[in-house]
Formats: structure tokens, sequence, C-alpha cells
């Protein structure tokens, strides 16, 4: 408990180290201009969300600090060097889970090692506590048709932490899943991101999912893609799934969907 | 395991008591309708036939036999190297798959007296005209295969520094496995087609030899037990890539319908 204490606190104080900076980020695809001047500064071990309608440009921008797309101009730098390619100290969460049906739960969490040329041996402990963590060490043999959804995309997320990643970058995860899994999976994407105090950009076009995860919530609007609004979550951590019938939620939860009605009204 | 067996018997009870009655009324209508023996011989004289001449018919299954599983095996590797070749070289993809895939539309049997005056009438065009029948489908599956893998999963590779090397080995490869096992199951009954035309066309051994032989002579029960022994050959080969199959795709069900209960 006291530790998590200091995980808050830490993420709150100003002075925290920037982990990652977007400077004038800019993306055109022919004559489309999709994202236009988008410049951001995220602290280390902060939880940020880009929260836009589907389309909007929120997920060519996590593909650009994926490093599998180049911006048109501007930078992008990620813990002190600027973003080329993929590189080892970034996890992706994607849409769907995407495991590799051959292998088995363990073996898609350690593909990435094998990727990375990394010894697996000394991987294995680690990729068991991992699925401890997420309640799977009883499928780590289970091939992933074994699995549901939420499990699936669970082990997903063990796969992105397994080489220790500081930055965890999240493409809408939770959108393939019932509301139920859904609110599940963010409580436990929670527990999960405050034992390891990682960097999580969480790409989403749910207004809940947004204000009941993040630090800061980042606005997107549409074509060209900006920033139109960027709100602080001052709720207290570890936050409870109860939290969301509350006023105090529920104040954000309005701001936000102003906030997104006023990019289409524009 | 005892109740795998029991279904597979319950799978199969039904098309092996189909066959038994159809024998059983073909053997019943030559006898009642006086059907000569050079027209329709019984089951009986064809079984009588394959059990007193079996040297005969083996001597010629081997050498066919033999041709069947080389030009498949010519094929399944030629296959699988130009599949790579059209997945990773856009020359061969943009100029030569087309290509291909039109070419499918020559019906291959046809080539067969080219080959022989090409090779002569030897073993050679045989397994040429066996891979040549068996390497279409086996091309196009695989290069499936190869190129039909989720872009997503092509993407979470990338992400994490998977190199184009380990990304063919590690995720295109196990992908084409049901596609090649697919493509195999087509091909080895093609290369069976090819090695019996060829010996139709010119050869001095070889179970299309035989049947032509046997046919030549009148000799109808010996022409329906090479035909018989030829069936029985190409259905334990097919068995044979099936149980591969099942144990190398471990992870879902086979992509043709044409699966039997074996």
């Amino acid at each position: 408990m006291a530790s998590r204490r200091a995980v808050s606190e830490r993420d709150r104080t100003p002075a925290a180290k920037v982990a990652l900076r977007l400077a004038e980020v800019r993306k055109v695809f022919g004559t489309l201009e999709a994202i236009k001047n988008i410049s951001v500064e995220v602290a280390d071990g902060e939880f940020i969300s880009l929260l836009g309608p589907s389309g909007c440009g929120k997920s060519t921008l996590l593909m650009m600090i994926t490093g599998l797309t180049q911006p048109t101009s501007g930078e992008l730098v990620l813990a002190g060097s600027p973003i080329s390619g993929p590189r080892n100290d970034v996890g992706v969460v994607f849409q769907s889970p995407v495991l590799l049906p051959w292998r088995t739960v363990i073996d898609n969490v350690l593909f990435p090692i094998e990727l990375l040329r990394l010894p697996r041996a000394q991987y294995l402990d680690r990729a068991m506590e991992l699925l401890k963590m997420t309640k799977l060490e009883d499928f780590a043999g289970a091939l992933p048709r074994q699995l549901s959804g939420g499990m699936r995309q669970r082990a997903s997320i063990c796969r992105a932490l397994i080489h220790d990643p500081s930055t965890l970058l999240m493409d809408e995860p939770f959108s393939a899943l019932d509301a139920i899994t859904r609110d599940d999976m963010a409580v436990e994407l929670l527990r999960i991101w405050q034992a390891n105090r990682k960097t999580v950009i969480f790409v989403t076009h749910s207004i809940r999912e947004a204000a009941f995860l993040s630090d800061r919530v980042l606005v997107m609007g549409r074509r060209p893609a900006t920033i139109i609004d960027e709100v602080r979550i001052d709720l207290p951590r570890p936050r409870q799934i109860g939290m969301t019938e509350e006023e105090g939620f529920n104040k954000y939860v309005r701001h936000l969907r102003k906030s997104i009605e006023a990019s289409h009204v524009s | 395991m005892l109740a795998k067996l029991k279904t597979s018997v319950k799978n199969s009870a039904w098309p092996l008591g189909m066959t038994f009655l159809l024998l059983a009324a073909w053997e019943a209508a030559v006898r009642l309708m006086h059907i000569r023996s050079i027209v329709l011989p019984p089951p009986s004289e064809v079984v009588e036939v394959m059990v007193s001449r079996y040297d005969l018919l083996l001597d010629h299954l081997w050498p066919s036999l033999y041709l069947t599983i080389l030009g498949f095996a010519l094929s399944v590797v030629g296959g699988i190297i130009v599949a790579v070749l059209i997945t990773y070289s856009e020359i061969v993809r943009k100029g030569f798959y087309p290509m291909i895939v039109v070419s499918q539309v020559i019906p291959k049997v046809s080539i067969a007296p080219l080959f022989i005056v090409w090779f002569g009438t030897g073993t050679m065009s045989s397994l040429l005209l066996a891979f040549l029948i068996a390497f279409f489908p086996m091309t196009i599956n695989a290069a499936m295969g190869f190129q039909s893998v989720d872009e997503d999963i092509d993407k979470m590779a990338r992400t994490f520094m998977g190199s184009r090397w380990q990304i063919f080995w590690k995720i295109r490869l196990p992908n084409a496995l049901p596609y090649i096992f697919g493509g195999m199951k087509i091909s080895i009954t093609l290369a069976i087609i090819g090695v019996i035309v060829s010996e139709f066309v010119a050869s001095q051994q070889g179970i299309g030899y035989l049947i032509k032989l046997a046919g030549g002579l009148l000799d109808t029960a010996l022409m329906l037990g090479a035909i018989t022994i030829l069936s029985i050959a190409g259905l334990m080969l097919y068995g044979l890539i099936s149980v591969a199959e099942k144990r190398a795709v471990y992870w879902q069900a086979p992509i043709d319908a044409l699966e039997t209960k074996l």
C-alpha cells in the first residue's frame, strides 16, 4: 500500500522527468493532412490517454511513436533519443491480441525475447511472473484458441511487458471485448501499471475508459487531428470501478464529452 | 483413446457398409443377368485375379509409386521455393504469378505426348509430367499461405524489431503450413494422374502400362484389379499426408473438406 502511494505522488510532481516528447508532429498522406502540429510532453511513469472519435488519427500518432511510421515533419523523442524506428524500450498492445495461434501462451509471451535475440532462459521466470499477475499461470501451456477474448488480450499485455520496456503503447486494446470484461481489464491494467511503473500511452474512443485510467487525457479532434483539450484527472489511486458511479468521476466524463462534441461542430 | 476409436468406427461404419452393399449388388447383378466377364467381371473375380497375380500387379505398382512420390516431392520443394520467390520478389509476383495462374487452365495431360517427343519414352517423361501437374496447386497454395499473414501480426513483429528473416521463419512459414498441406493433398492425387497418363502414352512398365495392356487383351478383371490396387496406393499416400498434417498443423482443423476419416 505504501509503495502505491509513493508511485502516485511521484507522478504528480511537476518536476518529473520527461519520458516522451512530441514537437510539432505533422503527418500528411498524399494530399490529406492527417495530423497537424501536435506537441506533447509525457512524464516518466505517467498514464496518458489519447481520446477521440474513430478515424481521427490517434492510431496514426501511436504508430509514429512505435517507429513503424515516420512523421512528415516534427520530432518524436523517447527517453532522450529521437524515434527513428522500432526500438527495444517500447512494448505495444494492439486492438486485437495478435497472438500466434501455433504457439502456446508462454511462447507467445516470450516471442519478443526471441525477436530481440535475448536469452530466453533468463526471461522464463519473468514470463511466468507476468502470467501469474494476469491470472494466466494455469494457461501457460495452452494454445490461444483455448482462451477467451479477455484472456488473450491479457496474454498480449504480458507479451508487451516481457522485455521490461519503459513505455507501453496501447491501441484501443479493449475495444473488441464485451462491456463487463472491459471494466475488469481496465482495473487489471491499472494494477499492472502500478506494479510496473511504465509510461503508458493509451489510445481509446471510450470517454469513461480514458477518465478512469489516466493521469491526463488528451482529446483529439478530427481531420486534421490536433489536440483540442487536455484534462488532468485528479482522482485518487488506486482506483476502483465503483468510482465510476461517483460525481467526482462523472464531472470529468461530462467535461470530456463536451470537448469531443465541440470538435464535431467545428 | 477408446472414445476416439469408437467415434472413428462409428464414422466409418456408414461408408464401409454402403461400399459392401454396392459390391454385393454388383456381384448379384452380374450373376443374375449373366453379364459376360469381359464386359463386367464380378468383384469376386477381380479379387481372385488380384490374389493370383499379385506379383505382376506389384511389379508394375512399384515403378508407378516410385515416380509418383519422386514427382510429388519435387513439386513440393519446387512449389515452396517458387512461392517464396513470389512472396518476396516483385518481378516474380507481378510477372510470373499471373502466368502460373493462367497456365492452370491448360489441361496438363495434353502435354504428355509433347514430353515423349522431348524426353523419350523412359521414366523421365513420367517424372516430369507428374512434377508439372502437381507443381501448380502446390505453388499457389504455398504462396497464398506465405502472403496471408495477418497485417497486425506483421506489425506486431516489426514493433518488436523482428527482421524479415525472423518474420519469415517464425511467422510466414508456420502460417503457410496449413495451406502447404492443403496443396500437398491435391498434388499427390495429381502426381498419380501424371504418372499413369504418361504410362498410357508410352512406357513398358507401371500400372498405367498394365491397365492399357490388360485392356488390349480384353482382360477386364486384371484391369479392374490394377485400378483397385492403384486406388489403394493413392488412398494410403493421401492418408499419410493427412496424418502428417494433423501432427504438423496441431493448432487448427484441416483446411479442405475432403478430409476423410481414415
